[in-house]
C-alpha cells in the first residue's frame, strides 16, 4: 500500500499555487483520510514580515542571509507559514474529520528535494507535532526550475530524508 | 504553576531550557512573567500593539488560544502551554 494517494487535480492545484506565487515560494497543507489525500489548504508565506526569521528555526547563517535581503527577495528563498492561516486550516481539518498528511512548499529556482534548512526545521518540528495533536506529516516539494514542474514527497525523521511512496490517482 | 514549552528559536533567551515554569492566571500574565525572567521574550511573541505575532501560536493544553480567549485565556495550576514557532523552510 502506498504511503499516500494524491489525486491529479490536487497536484494540479499545488502547481497552480506555486506558479501564481513564483518567483516567491508558496506553502500549504494537504489533508485527507487514511492514505487518501483530498484537500488542499493554501497558507500565506509571511517570511517578509518583520521578525519572522527570528521566530522560525532558521539556523543563524540562514537567518543572517535572510536579513541581508529585501523582504521580497526573502520570499524567493524561504517560507514562513502564517500561523493564523495554519490554525484556521487545522480547525477545518478537524471539523471535517480529516487528518493532516502533508506540508508542501515550492522551490522556484531549485530542485524538488529538501534543502538543509528544510531538513533542520522539519527535524526541530518533530517534537512539536505531538504537542499540537497532529501526526508528523510528509513533506512535498514542487520545483519550478524547469519548464515541467517536478513534484516529490519525502519523510524527514531524525534528520534523515527518505522518499515517500506516493500514488497519483 | 504553569509549564511552558519553549521552542528552539527562543531557547537562547531561556539559557537553553526547553521548558520553564511560570505563575500566571492568564496567557497575558504568563507572557509578562516570562518576560521578567527572560527579558526580550515578549517582543518575540507580540508586536508593538501587544498582538500575538502571526508567525507564532500559543497552545494551552493542545488548544490554540486563537480559538480560546486569545491572550485573555485563563490559566490554572497544572496547565501546559506550548509556544509554537511557524512551520518554515528554505
Ligand atoms: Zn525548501
Amino acid at each position: 500500500m502506498s504511503d499516500l494517494v494524491i489525486p491529479q487535480h490536487i497536484l494540479d492545484d499545488i502547481v497552480a499555487h506555486a506558479r501564481e506565487l513564483a518567483p516567491y515560494e508558496c506553502c500549504g497543507l494537504l489533508a485527507g483520510a487514511g492514505n487518501q489525500v483530498n484537500r488542499v489548504y493554501r497558507i500565506k508565506n509571511i517570511v517578509a514580515m518583520e521578525g519572522a526569521e527570528n521566530l522560525s528555526s532558521f539556523d543563524p547563517a540562514k537567518a543572517a542571509h535572510l536579513e541581508r535581503l529585501s523582504p521580497a527577495e526573502r520570499a524567493e528563498i524561504a517560507f514562513v507559514m502564517d500561523m493564523q492561516d495554519f490554525s484556521m486550516a487545522k480547525k477545518d481539518i478537524r471539523n471535517q474529520g480529516l487528518a493532516l498528511q502533508v506540508v508542501y512548499h515550492s522551490h522556484p529556482h531549485d530542485p524538488a528535494r529538501p534543502s538543509v534548512t528544510d531538513i533542520k526545521i522539519a527535524t526541530d518540528y518533530e517534537e512539536i507535532w505531538p504537542k499540537i495533536n497532529l501526526p508528523t506529516p510528509a513533506y512535498l516539494l514542487i520545483s519550478l526550475m524547469h519548464a515541467e514542474p517536478d513534484i516529490k514527497t519525502y519523510w524527514i525523521k531524525a534528520g534523515q530524508v527518505t522518499m515517500a511512496d506516493v500514488l497519483v490517482h | 504553576m504553569i509549564k511552558v514549552r519553549i521552542p528552539t528559536p527562543l531557547r537562547p533567551l531561556t539559557k537553553g531550557q526547553g521548558e520553564v515554569e511560570a505563575k500566571a492566571g492568564s496567557v497575558l500574565e504568563m507572557i509578562e512573567t516570562l518576560n521578567q525572567a527572560h527579558p526580550g521574550i515578549k517582543d518575540r511573541l507580540c508586536d508593538e500593539t501587544g498582538e500575538l505575532r502571526r508567525f507564532v501560536n500559543i497552545y494551552v493544553n493542545e488548544e490554540d488560544i486563537r480559538f480560546l480567549n486569545g491572550k485573555e485565556t485563563f490559566l490554572k495550576d497544572g496547565d501546559e502551554v506550548s509556544i509554537v514557532p511557524a512551520i518554515a523552510g528554505g
